[in-house]
């Protein structure tokens, strides 16, 4: 199996899959307790129908939006996740390249491999730096220090990481970063050899962002649950976010956002937008799904800020379905990291250039020209018809 | 594999299925009839979701709360379920000192091979009694009178089982109390030799709490479900409920009750609590997952009657939806039954730390800083 062989999301997981040391892999595709609500993540786009009109005259779709003040040419965009170099060799400076590509957002964590000096003089396409607050105080104002001046357009706070998801694919793999080749593990990684070589010889692996504040940064081995447990700070509340929203002094968002409640505080304390996500399904497994709780938030705050939906995008379709509820843009990890992972930049083009079909594809079919023609009447829910 | 690889209940099941012989694990595993029940009370949590608050400053979530008159410092606690000597040497008392250690209820089964007497000697933890009504009279009021002599705090009245459940696993494999070697079951019992060496080595098989009062305490082969069959009185009813509360005349729950109705009745007759139970899918198959009915229940009764949660419980966030949906607490058998079979004493400590752990971890996502934060508005019904 090869690049040229996939031709969805799911293609891109089975070369991953095939590429990465099973430890990795599963770092990436698995989630909380059960996995039920990664799942519910996707399967929720099923349980609404797409009706679509005819005779509209389609021959130009335009894919554009607007988000946090920067027009981007497409409504989906790379969610920020943490350490990149660990899938490809080249990690973030592929995500980016293929980001700016197209033109749109590309998120960067604070667990990125690759430092935001170093993205910024790579892309000037728009750039979103992705913030945990950490119990070290200096280590927070380090990173906004960083990202404002190298100039990222957008803040986002992550506010559902107050402790460690129970990733239990993790648990059973022994997956910590940087990866601890213990016995067990020893074996998974030795029958991937060229991703052993490449890890390797392709730069040391860091953690730019940290590596000044925290031993974790470099070369002590933790998990990620472990990380998030014991260095971020627990008592995080509202008055913290919106001191750092104003520290910031421009476009801030909180990621992880789900009940109406949290997005009306968010547009009180100054945030520009939000991303509604449950991470991936990767932290409070049973928790609602982004598109089950989106119309509810867009309702509520939808003219006010930028709401995000994020998580569970597979299709095209699924996408249409989350913008014509009222989603200004949508957000993704597993979107573009299978395909990093299958093949670094070369993949991710090719992961965002056929979600980028498949959406001009949907929008012709549904008889539309633009994100604005979409909206809740293009929807039919099965259940509870709301 | 061992404990240190059990991460959650399926973990512990697969331990206990290697550990225990074919009949044995069966009789814990089954439901009745087509097991429609039994799934459905942990199916009919995923029916829901939960809708997590952020930024709420929650270091130390305080996860206490109290239940027939006792503090108990986790919403979850274990049931109480016949026979464990079948499940490890240890038994009952493996559970009750796991449960003392977290500071949770331990409950006893009438149906227990450890007596009330054994218990309350060796635990100074929360206790419930679990009391099945016999047609002998007599056995039942020297039940209840030796649980206020062992300083029992809480007694609870089985409701759900006037007869057996079809649970025809048992039929299969021909389980039956104590363990009868047949031909049949022989090869079952043969391929685990060492439960059979701790089971012959250890204390005898015996139901301690009626073993003076029925031979069928402790020799006559039996099965399960013909012992409840005669010994269990099918014309139990109300007055007769009643008469317990009275002579107990302490923190008192109905177990087994799914109706509105019913529960309305409880309150009449002065129980202090309910348990919305199947029996764990064991009886009636068919019937309707404690998590569906909970809501109507609490909404309705939530303020004059304690609403415990039984049966279905596999997560944290199980608990935590029960909770939310207006339950008190939440206890579980099969959860800590396969941890006890799994590794006695250690097992249960591993599964209620494994419990504890989730149900703070999944608080703090929750953004909850105690039990009372958690109410409907928290779910969303799909």
């Amino acid at each position: 199996m090869r690049l040229k062989d996939c031709h969805n999301f799911y293609d891109f997981r089975k070369l991953a899959e095939k590429k990465l040391p099973s430890p990795i892999f599963h770092y990436i595709d698995g989630a909380a307790d059960d996995e039920i609500t990664y799942k519910r993540n996707t399967s929720a786009f099923n349980d609404v129908d797409l009706v679509p009109n005819v005779l509209r005259g389609v021959e130009n779709v335009d894919l554009s939006t607007t988000i946090f003040g920067k027009k981007i040419d497409l409504p989906f965009y790379c969610a920020p996740t943490a350490l990149q170099r660990l899938f490809h060799y080249d990690g973030e400076r592929a995500v980016g390249k293929a980001a700016q590509k197209f033109n749109t957002m590309f998120g960067v964590s604070a667990l990125a491999t690759v430092s935001v000096e170093e993205i910024s003089s790579m892309i000037d396409t728009p750039k979103m730096f992705q913030f945990y607050f950490h119990k070290d105080r200096g280590l927070n104002d380090s990173c906004l220090e960083r990202a404002k001046a190298a100039k990222f357009d957008v803040m986002a706070l992550t506010v559902d990481t107050i402790t460690g998801g129970n990733r239990e694919r993790d648990l059973r793999t022994g997956f910590t970063s940087p990866p601890k080749l213990t016995l067990s593990s020893l074996f998974s990684f030795a029958i991937k050899p060229m991703w052993g070589i490449n890890y390797l010889t392709k730069g040391k692996f860091e953690l730019p962002h940290l590596q000044d504040y925290v031993k974790e940064g470099t070369s002590t081995n933790t998990s990620i649950g472990n990380y998030f447990s014991t260095m971020l700070d627990q008592s995080m509340n509202w008055k913290d976010a919106e001191k750092l929203c104003s520290q910031w002094g421009g476009h801030f968002a909180l990621k992880g956002v789900m009940s109406v409640e949290d997005a009306k505080k968010a547009v009180d304390i100054g945030c520009t937008g939000i991303m509604v996500s449950n991470h991936g399904g990767r932290q409070l497994d049973g928790s609602r799904s982004p598109f089950d709780q989106l119309s509810e938030i867009v309702d509520a705050v939808g003219d006010k800020i930028d709401v995000i939906c994020e998580g569970g995008f597979q299709r095209g379709t699924h996408m249409l379905k989350a913008l014509s509820i009222g989603a200004k843009a949508c957000s993704g990890g597993r979107l573009y990291l299978y395909a990093l992972a299958a093949a670094g930049q070369a993949g991710v083009e090719r992961a965002l250039g056929q979600y980028k079909a498949e959406l001009e594809r949907d929008m012709k079919l549904m008889g539309c020209t633009k994100i604005s023609d979409l909206s809740r009447s293009n929807l039919r829910f099965r259940k509870n018809g709301s | 594999m061992d404990l240190d690889d059990c991460h959650n209940f399926d973990d512990f099941r697969i331990l206990a299925k290697k550990k225990l012989p074919s009949p044995i694990f069966h009789y814990i595993d089954g439901g009745s009839d087509d097991e429609i029940t039994l799934k459905r009370n942990t199916n009919s949590f995923n029916s829901c979701d939960l809708i997590p608050n952020v930024l709420n400053g929650v270091e130390n979530p305080d996860l206490t709360t109290t239940i027939f008159g006792r503090k108990i410092n986790m919403p979850l606690f274990l049931s109480p379920t016949a026979m464990q000597r079948l499940y490890h040497p240890d038994g009952d008392k493996a559970s009750a000192r796991a449960a003392e250690k977290f500071g949770t209820m331990y409950s006893m089964s009438t149906m227990a091979n450890t007596s009330i007497e054994e218990i309350s000697n060796i635990s100074s933890g929360p206790k419930l009694f679990q009391l099945y009504v016999h047609k002998d009279k007599s056995i039942t009021d020297d039940l209840v009178e030796r649980c206020k002599r062992a300083n029992f705090d809480g007694l609870c009245l089985t409701v759900d089982t006037i007869v057996a459940g079809n649970r025809e696993r048992d039929h299969r494999t021909g389980f039956t109390t104590p363990p009868k070697l047949t031909f049949k079951s022989l090869v079952d019992f043969a391929v685990k030799p060492k439960w059979v060496f701790d089971y012959f080595t250890n204390k005898k098989f015996e139901l301690s709490n009626v073993k003076n009062k029925t031979d069928k305490g402790t020799n006559i082969t039996k099965s399960v479900i013909e012992y409840i069959n005669e010994q269990y009185d099918p014309g139990m009813n109300w007055k007769d409920a009643e008469y317990i509360v009275k002579k107990w005349n302490g923190p008192f729950a109905l177990k087994g009750i799914m109706s509105l109705e019913d529960v309305e009745r409880a309150i009449d007759i002065g129980c202090t609590a309910v348990m919305i139970s199947n029996h764990g899918g064991r009886q009636l198959d068919g019937s309707l997952s404690p998590f569906d009915q909970i809501k109507e229940i609490s909404d309705k009764f939530g303020d004059k009657v304690e609403i415990i949660l039984d049966g279905g419980i596999r997560r944290g966030t199980h608990v935590i939806k029960a909770l939310a949906a207006g339950a008190k607490a939440c206890s579980f058998g099969k959860g800590y039954l396969f941890s006890l079979s799994a590794g006695g004493q250690k097992g249960v400590e591993k599964m209620l730390q494994n419990m504890h752990n989730e149900i703070k971890r999944n608080m703090k996502l929750m953004g909850c800083k105690n039990l009372k934060e958690l109410n409907s508005s928290k779910l969303a019904y799909r």
